[in-house]
């Protein structure tokens, strides 16, 4: 079983997508995102989820998705930015096709794996370098208000928009369970 | 038959079929072929062709999507045929232009040239329904079935290069407005 904390992060972070009437995700796997998954199927079954294999296919299929009228949601761990940057630079930013991002980062303090700091840290300057705004979720209580901001932020302006998912967030401090 | 001459012979079967072309030669012979409020034209993004038409087929269940890929293109994001594959819309049809080149760059071979067979990849990777054509006559009824039979598709077309001089319009955002209007979805 996960922890209370854990189910209420994710159930706010799925409350957010909900309100912003997003009802297509494509995802490429983290550990955190599980507990996204779980909320999605037990609290919002009619959001469809989509795995992909890569990341910039995610956001290929995000686009074709808000092409065909829908208001897409792309999961991705940090690293999978770096997979991703042609697409949202020639695709997302140069078409103006908006689409919400949810980026669990991981580098930074307590993080276990040295080959996850330099994407980590170059996560911000790259969204910076393409003027996708980008907001940090630190705790379940502002979660919900982060993502309808970025969300409705990113459909009007039609731009991407980006919510970062800190360590503080998904963190299963003293449970010793590693993060992949 | 050359790229441009396969795409003319799509372009008379087409009817209200959303069409994403690829990057470069794809999009220039598409173009060249007749522009259409339907027809989406990449610049860049090599290689999501395909993903941007799943993407429109599953928000659009109810429109046929053509992708028009490029060897070289499908071969930056193989990926996409095992996506396509698990999602299986039935309404996405699949060509790939496979004239064994990165045609675009300066004609350097791609892997096809040396035996790859991008049709029987997608057999592998779970679409039942892809075959490879290389006469006119061929291409034409595969593609009229694919238009009309419940898919996912994956046609590989063996074609010769174009030399088309036309390009279409730069201005991305509005292609996309266009797009979205003539598919349903104004923005
Ligand atoms: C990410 C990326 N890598 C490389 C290029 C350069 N490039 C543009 S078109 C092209 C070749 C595409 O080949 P293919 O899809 O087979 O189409 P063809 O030109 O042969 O019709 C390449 C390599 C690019 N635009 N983007
Ligand atoms: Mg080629």
């Amino acid at each position: 079983m996960t922890s209370v904390v854990q189910v209420s992060w994710a159930r706010e972070v799925c409350r957010g997508l909900a309100a912003l009437e997003c009802r297509e995700v494509v995802w490429v796997p983290d550990n955190p995102l599980s507990h996204v998954l779980r909320a999605l199927e037990q609290d919002h079954p009619d959001i469809r989820t989509t795995i992909a294999t890569r990341e910039e296919e995610a956001f290929g299929i995000a686009a074709g998705l808000y092409l065909g009228g829908a208001r897409p949601v792309v999961m991705l761990q940090s690293s999978g930015l770096g997979n991703s940057i042609n697409a949202l630079a020639s695709l997302n930013v140069a078409f103006e096709i908006p689409v919400l991002m949810l980026v669990t980062m991981r580098g930074g303090d307590g993080e276990w794996n040295p080959t996850q700091q330099p994407m980590g840290r170059a996560v911000r300057p790259i969204l910076d370098s393409l003027e996708i705004p980008h907001s940090t979720i630190e705790s379940a209580d502002r979660a919900e208000a982060i993502v309808r901001h970025v969300g409705q932020r990113a459909f009007a302006t039609r731009r991407p928009g980006a919510c970062l998912l800190a360590r503080a967030l998904w963190g299963e401090a003293g449970s010793g369970k590693r993060e992949e | 038959m050359t790229r441009l001459e396969a795409t003319r012979r799509l372009r008379v079967l087409l009817k209200t079929e959303a069409v994403i072309a690829s990057l470069g030669h794809p999009a220039y012979d598409l173009f060249e072929a007749g522009d259409r409020a339907e027809n989406f034209y990449l610049w860049g993004s090599m290689g999501l062709a395909s993903s941007i038409g799943l993407g429109i087929a599953m928000a659009q269940p109810g429109r046929r999507v053509v992708v028009l890929d490029g060897d070289g293109s499908l071969l930056m994001n193989l990926g996409s045929l095992a996506t396509i594959a698990t999602v299986a819309p039935p309404n996405l049809l699949l060509l790939v232009w496979d004239n064994e080149l990165y045609g675009t760059t300066g004609g350097q071979p791609t892997a096809t040239a040396e035996g790859s067979d991008l049709a029987e990849a997608a057999q592998a990777l779970g679409i039942r329904q892809a075959v490879t054509v290389r006469e006119p006559e061929a291409f034409d009824k595969v593609v009229d079935r694919a238009l009309r039979e419940p898919g996912p598709w994956v046609i590989v077309a063996k074609v010769g290069e174009s030399g088309t001089a036309s390009k279409p319009p730069l201005d991305s955002p509005m292609i996309k407005r266009r797009f979205m209007a003539a598919i349903g979805c104004p923005e």
